[in-house]
């Protein structure tokens, strides 16, 4: 069971990220939120977001859960605010970072922007423990390749993307086929 | 990168630490473990107790190699752990006279982990188990 709950709304305006206890959780309605969990193996030699690729209406909630009981993750967006990480989420959108979140610890974020969105864990992007979204049609930087991403440090492009991330994330079209994509 | 050359070097610096000379086990065996160790928790972000090594301690100034010290449920030092980079690995980076705190060696673990807090990266940990395979049992998942 989830022990907290964070709270962003990554559309064009207010951005807030807050705590509430436990049996608050199920105040959303169940339809309007989707589940993606923080997944390792038991000695930490493989890390990744089950499902990896999720096409969602607008205004639906993502819940990043950390399932994980021998680690801690985070769910943060690629964007400059971001430890200058290359802009991958459409412009007008507000990127957000859960923090480290624990075992069991849950954060959530509501996409009212249409377009593709890609995201990373701090501690394991190296490894390749990324993510996208598509929210309904794609479109923004998100939706483009990574040619020329990241080859500057600061400014628009960014750090450099790790190679295993590259090479982990689904392709926008085959998420918009299947809808959920999971680890190969 | 070679995988030879990675497993050959972390071959080799496991050897080196089972030949080190145990000079500290009575200050380390019960946690806390005098010293400047801190408890990782404490440090970072991270669960007080991980399923498969315990509650960790390390030096902060030792950081990323360590050695971090693995205690289980009860307090009892059960490993040594050194975290070293897979890129150190490629690059043939010499590790020398890490310290062994922990005296007597049961068995030796090596393994990949993908990265957590604390150490961004990834890496191969080198355990040093000061208990036999039976006992590891006490730092697995309740």
């Amino acid at each position: 069971m989830p022990t907290r709950r964070h709270i962003l709304r990554a559309g064009g305006g207010l951005a807030a990220g807050f705590f509430l206890p436990a049996g608050l959780i199920r105040a959303s309605a169940a339809d309007d939120v989707v589940e993606i969990h923080m997944q390792g193996r038991p000695d930490g030699s493989a890390v990744w977001f089950d499902p990896i690729g999720l096409l969602v209406r607008p205004g639906q909630t993502i819940r990043w859960i950390n399932s994980d009981p021998g680690n801690s993750h985070t769910a943060t967006a690629y964007h400059p605010r971001n430890g200058d990480h290359p802009l991958r989420i459409p412009e007008t959108a507000q990127p957000w970072n859960s923090d480290y979140l624990l075992p069991n610890e849950h954060f959530d974020v509501t996409l009212t922007v249409e377009g593709v969105y890609d995201y990373f864990c701090i501690p394991h992007e190296q490894s390749g423990m990324v993510g996208r979204l598509v929210v309904g049609t794609p479109s923004g930087p998100g939706a483009r390749s990574f040619e020329g991403v990241g080859r500057t440090t600061g400014g628009q492009n960014g750090l450099p993307v790790p190679e295993a991330a590259l090479k982990a994330f689904p392709d926008v079209q085959e998420i918009l086929t299947r809808k959920i994509v999971r680890r190969a | 990168m070679r995988m030879s050359s990675l497993i050959s070097g972390t071959f080799g610096l496991a050897a080196l630490a089972l030949v080190a000379t145990p000079g500290f086990a009575q200050s380390v065996e019960k946690a806390p473990p005098k010293g400047n160790y801190k408890k990782v928790s404490e440090l970072v972000k991270l669960p007080d107790f991980l399923p498969g090594i315990g509650t960790l301690y390390v030096d902060p100034k030792t950081l990323p190699a360590g050695p971090f010290l693995a205690y289980d449920r009860d307090g009892k030092l059960s490993s040594t752990i050194y975290m070293i980079p897979t890129k150190d690995l490629a690059a043939q980076k010499k590790f020398e006279d890490l310290p062994a705190p922990g005296g007597r060696v049961d068995h030796v673990d090596l393994y990949f982990n993908a990265g957590h807090p604390g150490v961004e990266e990834p890496h191969y940990h080198i355990v040093l188990w000061h208990v036999p395979k039976a006992d590891e049992a006490k730092v697995a998942k309740k």
